[in-house]
């Protein structure tokens, strides 16, 4: 008799738990809008892009999100234009997206994902975790090995090499915009990435993760290197004037100054390339 | 220009019909059209959720902008004053933007209040400076209205230029009056202050309409000038802080509308208090509905908007009273 009850009651419990399970992972979602061109990528590169119904106007990659509909900017998004797209999860992240945002979108019972990954370490589990949320476990764990494979990938030739080697121990600047000059500060998956590299980042510093720099501190502390990012178009043309007003500097006047594709700025699947690219330039001669 | 007894109410009548119409088509436009005559559960929604609350917000802002602008202009006795020459705007915009990019978000009313109280100590300030040896003189008080505004204004200039952070682009989009992310919460708080000023002033409207006689002409009737005065500037306090508490700075509104007001009715406060609330309310909500409407998805700051209709209007005006 009491073996039946334990029975019982176990199968009671294992019912219940099942339920509590169930009722604590909602389904994977099928309508999704992306408030951030990474998330976007994310999104696109976990093979979720048929499910996307709206992203913003800033979503330029890959080119099939170009022909979502848009809902309006990061900062100021459309809350109707959202709530008119029935989404079953609105994914955004908390580098570029205001937390008021959220805020709005939990009040009006719309259901929302916040990637909170920041830095390059970070990256992986906040993929690994946002492929949870999204029912696309997979693809988001060799999403996440392939990031820490690049991260590893550029770690490993670092260890033990003297500063004059390769690209170790220069001394670099990455450039967000030139006029006025902002650059990529302390707590950016940017400085993470040149750390990794080997490069040392003269604006680390700094108080802000992407400082205003006057030019006399780019001058007074020398970089080897100057990276642009080409975040923007026409980048080239518009740091002419800037790079004419560090010409005294040995890396303009020997040309150490490398564009860049601006896989970087994003936290996503371009990171990987990205990496690769920074470590190529870290190699200018 | 001579006008009749009948004119004024004739007037009010008009713009009160032509406001009524005005939020009507506002509150059905935006990214998709809400047509009232088929409503489903999700035009419901929309309509409860987003549309409503924006459209209450715009009309108490631009309704409590207007009143202020009203109220300041005849306390200085100058056409020019309006609730951002004197600093208030300057305070609300200092605190609330720290909030915005310092992250200090710990609840969702944090920027609401930190703007309000920014607004409160500022005009408490201006206040306090403008009183000289007969009392709270005008010129003093539009004097250090005007320097404690250029002050707050500097260091909010200040704190952008040294922060490139995540909230700087919401902190510029408050300043535009940006009410896309505006919340229907803050609608009662607000209302509460707005109507609570608003009384004030208009309790006080016999003193208001002595005071832009002069300080001389306004004791001789009876009334005490610095009195008066106070009273007038708190109520016009009040209703600022609560407006931009509640979506952010919006300027232009609190100068243009009363002047557009009192061109048409005259300048007896009892009659131009309320239509400069219709009228700046009515004037920011056609502003929300075309920011939001026009490319759309993406949204137009109201307070933008909001010059770009006003202005031309303005100049306008005054080619026609020069011309006379």
């Amino acid at each position: 008799m009491p073996q039946t009850l334990c029975a019982i009651l176990y199968l009671f419990l294992l019912l219940g738990w099942n339920e509590a399970a169930h009722c604590s992972t909602p389904p994977p979602p099928k309508r999704i809008v992306s408030l951030a061109p990474a998330m976007t990528e994310i999104i696109f590169s976990l093979g979720l892009g048929e499910r996307v119904v709206g992203v913003t106007t800033a979503c330029d990659r890959p080119d099939a999100a170009r022909s979502k509909t848009k809902i309006g900017g990061m900062a100021n998004p459309s809350l109707e234009a959202i709530v008119t797209l029935k989404p079953d999860m609105v994914v955004m992240n908390t580098d570029g997206n205001p937390k008021g945002v959220a805020d709005r979108l939990a009040k009006l019972g719309v259901r929302t994902y916040i990637f909170r990954a920041r830095r390059l370490t970070e990256l992986p589990a906040g993929i690994r975790e946002m492929g949870r949320a999204l029912g696309a476990r997979p693809a988001a764990n060799h999403l996440a090995e392939k990031i820490e494979q690049a991260i590893r990938a550029v770690r490993t030739p670092q260890q033990g090499k003297s500063s004059h080697a390769g690209g170790g121990g220069r001394r670099a600047l990455f450039v967000i915009w030139p006029t006025p000059l902002i650059v990529a500060g302390p707590g950016t998956i940017l400085d993470d990435a040149m750390t990794m590299s080997g490069l040392t980042n003269i604006a680390s510093d700094a108080k802000v993760p992407y400082p205003r720099f006057s030019l006399e501190s780019v001058i007074e502390r020398q970089p080897d290197l100057i990276l642009i990012g080409n975040g923007h178009d026409g980048m080239k043309k518009r740091s002419k004037g800037f790079l004419k007003s560090l010409r005294t500097l040995e890396a303009v006047r020997k040309g150490r100054v490398c564009y860049m594709d601006d896989g970087l700025y994003r936290p996503g699947p371009r990171i990987p390339a990205g990496m690769e690219e920074l470590d190529r330039c870290g190699k200018m001669p | 220009m001579k006008q009749d007894s009948g004119y004024p109410v004739l007037v009010a009548a008009a713009l009160c019909a032509a406001s009524l119409c005005i939020i009507a088509v506002s509150v059905a436009s935006g990214p998709r059209f809400l047509n009232p005559f088929s409503m489903d559960g999700e035009t419901c929604r929309t309509l409860l959720a987003i549309r409503l609350p924006r459209t209450a917000v715009a009309l108490l802002m631009g309704g409590a902008l207007g009143a202020s602008g009203a109220i300041l202009q005849g306390i200085f006795r100058n056409p020019l004053a309006d609730p951002y020459v004197l600093g208030i705007s300057s305070g609300a915009s200092l605190a609330a933007s720290f909030g915005l990019m310092f992250g200090i978000s710990l609840f969702t009313l944090s920027v609401p209040i930190l703007a309000f109280m920014g607004a409160i100590a500022t005009g408490a300030a201006v206040v306090v400076l403008g009183h000289g040896r007969k009392g709270l003189q005008p010129e003093r008080l539009l004097l250090a209205g005007v320097g404690i505004g250029f002050f707050l204004s500097a260091l909010l200039m200040l704190v952008m230029t040294i922060s490139v952070d995540d909230g700087l682009k919401r902190a510029i989009l408050w300043m535009s009056g940006d009410l896309s992310m505006v919340d229907g919460e803050l609608v009662p708080v607000g209302l509460l202050f707005i109507l609570t000023g608003l009384v004030l002033a208009l309790v006080r409207r016999k003193g208001l309409n002595a005071l832009t006689l002069g300080d001389d002409i306004a004791h001789s009737l009876g009334f005490n000038p610095t009195r008066e005065r106070h009273l007038l500037f708190i109520a016009a306090s009040l209703m600022t802080a609560a407006s931009v508490s509640l979506g952010g700075v919006v300027g232009f509104v609190g100068l243009v509308v009363p002047h557009v007001v009192r061109r048409h009715v005259g300048s007896d406060a009892s009659v131009v208090l309320p239509l400069s609330v219709v009228a700046g309310g009515t004037l920011l909500c056609l502003a929300d509905a075309i920011g939001r409407t026009v490319a759309a998805p993406l949204e137009l700051p109201a307070g933008v908007i909001a010059a770009l209709i006003g202005s031309p209007y303005f100049i306008f005006l005054l080619g026609q009273k020069k011309a006379q």
